[in-house]
C-alpha cells in the first residue's frame, strides 16, 4: 500500500478547509454571532474602563507611565487572541473526555491534538484582536517608537512568542483532565492568571516573579517580549531569549496533551 | 500478508484500578495510596477474520467488547499478545491503522455536527486523501444503495438518529477502508430504518469485499448480517463458529407459544429431549382453555441467552 504524505501543506489546507465550513455554518447562527461579538466587545470595555480607573488613582507602576502601560495592555490583548481564536476547543476537552466521546478524535489519519482543535475556530477572539491592536497603535504612536521595518517584525516575532506562552499554558491546564475529575478549576484558575499579563513583571517580587516566569510563565505573555520594543537599550536576556524559551514551553505542553490521550483508558462503551 | 483481515493472537488487556476506601478518611487515603488491584478485561483471545467476512462479535454488557474493538482501532495498547489489523501494529502505526479502517459508534456521531452531510464528506475526502474520480464513484454507489439525495445537504445536527446513524456508517466506508468497525449500529433505531441499514451494510460489504466486524444485541442485526460470530464473556472467547452451528446445537430446542383465553400469549423454551411438548400442553389445558397453538424453532435471541446464561456449548 503507497504510504500518503501529509505535511504541513497537507495541514494548513485541511485548517483552512474546515475553517471556511464552521464559519459559513456560525453565521448561520446570526442571533448567537451578534450575542457573543456584543459580549465579547462588553467584556474587553470592562477591562478597558477598569485600567482608566486604576490610572486615574496611580499614574504610574513601578516607573512604569501610562502609555507604556498602555502598550503592554493592548499586546497583551493581542498576544491572547490565537489561544482564544485556535486553542478554544480546550475548554471543551474534559467534557469529551468524561463522556468518551473524545475517542472519535483517534479515529482519522491525522495528529490528534491538530483534529480536535481544528474543530472550533472562535469568532470572539476577533473583537478582542481589533481592541488590542487599536491600543496597541495609541500607545505607540504616544511613545514614540520609531516605525522602521524592523520594528515592524521585531512586534511580529515577540506577539507570536507572547502568544506561544498562553497556548502552551491552557493546553497544559486542559491536559490535566486526562488524570483528574477537578480540571475545570484548573483552567478556570489558569485563565485568572492571564490578567496578571498586563503588568509589568518587575511588580512582583521574590517568589511571585520565580513562579510568573519559569512555571506559569505568565511574565512572558507581554512583559518580557514587549520591553524589546519599549527598552531597545536595555533588554534583559530573558527578552532576547523568549521566542525559544516558548516555543520549548509550547513543545512540552503539546507533549503533556498527547501524553495524556496516550495515559487515558477511554473506559465505557 | 495472506488474506486475513485481521489477526489477535493471545491478545490480553488489564486495567489498574484504584482501590477506593469509604467515608471522607478513605478518599484522603486514596489520595496517596498506591493500593491499584488489576483487573483482566480481555484474556488471552485469539481472533482471525478473512477478508470480505462479516462477523458478529456478540457478549453481554462488560463482556470486554468494546476493550477489544478499541485495542483493534489502536487507541488501547494491548498488555500483551499480538494484534494485525491489515498486516498493520494498529498501536504502534496508529495514523497508518486509520487509513484502512471505519468506524462507527451507534450513538456518537463522528460528523461535523454542524455542517451539511456533504461538507463533512468533502473534508473527509481530504482527510483521507481521496482521489476526486474514487470519492464521485462512491458516491454512486451509495446512491444506488440508499436514497442519499435529502439528506446530503442537510445538517447533521438537524437529522433524525436514523438519519444521522445512516450518515455515519456512509462516512465510515467514504474512503473504502479494509474494514470496517459497527458498534450497535441499530441502536435505537425505528423497524424500517433497521431494515435499510442492515442492506446497506450488506450491499457495501458485497460491492466493496470490506470486512465487517460488527458489535450489536440486536439478533435481528446478526440474523440478517453474520455468519459466523464470536461470543465474548468475561473478556474470554466462549464461542466462535457459524451461527448455523449454533442453532443446531440447540436443535433439539423449541419455543412454544400458547394463546389463553384471556388472548395473551404464553412463551416457554421446551428441550425437546427431555420434555415432550405434547405433556406440556395438555398439562396446560386442564388448567384453563386454549385458543392457539404455536411451535417454533429455536430463535437466535434464545440461543444467544442460553449462551450468555452459561451453558456450554
Amino acid at each position: 500500500m503507497e504510504q500518503k504524505k501529509r505535511g504541513f501543506r497537507f495541514y494548513a489546507d485541511i485548517y483552512k478547509k474546515i475553517l471556511i465550513q464552521d464559519l459559513k455554518s456560525k453565521m448561520s447562527y446570526r442571533a448567537d454571532f451578534i450575542i457573543s461579538t456584543f459580549g465579547m466587545i462588553m467584556t474587553n470595555l470592562a477591562g478597558f474602563v477598569t485600567f482608566l480607573i486604576l490610572f486615574k488613582n496611580f499614574p504610574s507602576i513601578n516607573g512604569w507611565d501610562y502609555y507604556h502601560m498602555l502598550f503592554l495592555y493592548g499586546f497583551s490583548l493581542v498576544a491572547l487572541t490565537p489561544v482564544q481564536c485556535f486553542f478554544d476547543n480546550n475548554w471543551n476537552l474534559r467534557f469529551m473526555v468524561q463522556s468518551g466521546d473524545f475517542i472519535k478524535y483517534c479515529f482519522r489519519p491525522v495528529n490528534v491534538f491538530f483534529y480536535f482543535m481544528s474543530e472550533v475556530f472562535d469568532v470572539k477572539g476577533l473583537g478582542q484582536l481589533a481592541f488590542g491592536v487599536g491600543t496597541l497603535c495609541y500607545a505607540w504612536y504616544h511613545i514614540g517608537i520609531p516605525v522602521t521595518v524592523l520594528t515592524i517584525l521585531k512586534l511580529i516575532l515577540f506577539l507570536i512568542t507572547a502568544s506561544l506562552f498562553m497556548i502552551a499554558i491552557m493546553n497544559a491546564a486542559a491536559a490535566t483532565c486526562f488524570w483528574i475529575t477537578g480540571s475545570g478549576y484548573v483552567m478556570v484558575i489558569m485563565f485568572r492568571f492571564k490578567d496578571f499579563a498586563k503588568y509589568p513583571a518587575s511588580i512582583f517580587s521574590g517568589i511571585f516573579r520565580v513562579v510568573f516566569t519559569f512555571i506559569i510563565p505568565i511574565a512572558f505573555v507581554a512583559y518580557y517580549p514587549s520591553l524589546v520594543l519599549l527598552e531597545p537599550a536595555n533588554v534583559p536576556l530573558l527578552s532576547w531569549l523568549s521566542p525559544l524559551i516558548g516555543l520549548l514551553f509550547f513543545y512540552l505542553s503539546y507533549k503533556f496533551w498527547m501524553l495524556g490521550v496516550k495515559k487515558y483508558d477511554f473506559t465505557g462503551s | 500478508m495472506g488474506n486475513e483481515a485481521l489477526v489477535m493472537e493471545n491478545v490480553c488487556k488489564d486495567f489498574k484500578v484504584l482501590n477506593r476506601h469509604e467515608g471522607l478518611k478513605g478518599s484522603i487515603r486514596d489520595l496517596f495510596s498506591r493500593d491499584y488491584k488489576t483487573v483482566s478485561a480481555v484474556k488471552d483471545v485469539s481472533l482471525t477474520v478473512e477478508k470480505g467476512e462479516i462477523i458478529g462479535y456478540l457478549g453481554p454488557n462488560g463482556a470486554g467488547k468494546s476493550t477489544t474493538i478499541k485495542m483493534m482501532t489502536g487507541v488501547l495498547e494491548p498488555t500483551s499478545g499480538k494484534i494485525l489489523v491489515n498486516g498493520n501494529v494498529p498501536y504502534e502505526n496508529r495514523t497508518e491503522n486509520c487509513e484502512n479502517i471505519g468506524v462507527v459508534f451507534g450513538q456518537r456521531s463522528q460528523l461535523w455536527w454542524s455542517l451539511p452531510l456533504v461538507e463533512s464528506f468533502k473534508l473527509l475526502r481530504d482527510l483521507y486523501m481521496v482521489p476526486q474520480k474514487e470519492y464521485e464513484q462512491m458516491l454512486e454507489l451509495y446512491r444506488s444503495l440508499v436514497d442519499i439525495d435529502p439528506i446530503l445537504n442537510k445538517p447533521v445536527r438537524q437529522m433524525s438518529l436514523g438519519q444521522r446513524t445512516l450518515s455515519d456508517i456512509l462516512a465510515a466506508f467514504l474512503h473504502n477502508p479494509a474494514i470496517v468497525f459497527l458498534d450497535e449500529p441499530t441502536i435505537g433505531l425505528d423497524v424500517s430504518m433497521k431494515d435499510k441499514i442492515r442492506c446497506l451494510i450488506r450491499g457495501l460489504n458485497q460491492e466493496k469485499n470490506t470486512t465487517v466486524i460488527l458489535t450489536t444485541h440486536d439478533m435481528g442485526d446478526v440474523d440478517a448480517l453474520c455468519r459466523r460470530i464470536v461470543i465474548i464473556d468475561k473478556g474470554q472467547k466462549i464461542y466462535d463458529n457459524d451461527i448455523d452451528h449454533l442453532k443446531n446445537y440447540f436443535g433439539s430446542y423449541r419455543t412454544l407459544k400458547l394463546r389463553l383465553s384471556d388472548d395473551t400469549w404464553e412463551e416457554m423454551l421446551i428441550d425437546e429431549s427431555k420434555t415432550d411438548v405434547m405433556d406440556v400442553i395438555m398439562k396446560k389445558q386442564k388448567e384453563q382453555k386454549i385458543k392457539d397453538i404455536r411451535l417454533e424453532e429455536i430463535t437466535t435471541e434464545e440461543v444467544i441467552k442460553k449462551i450468555y446464561e452459561g451453558e456450554a456449548v
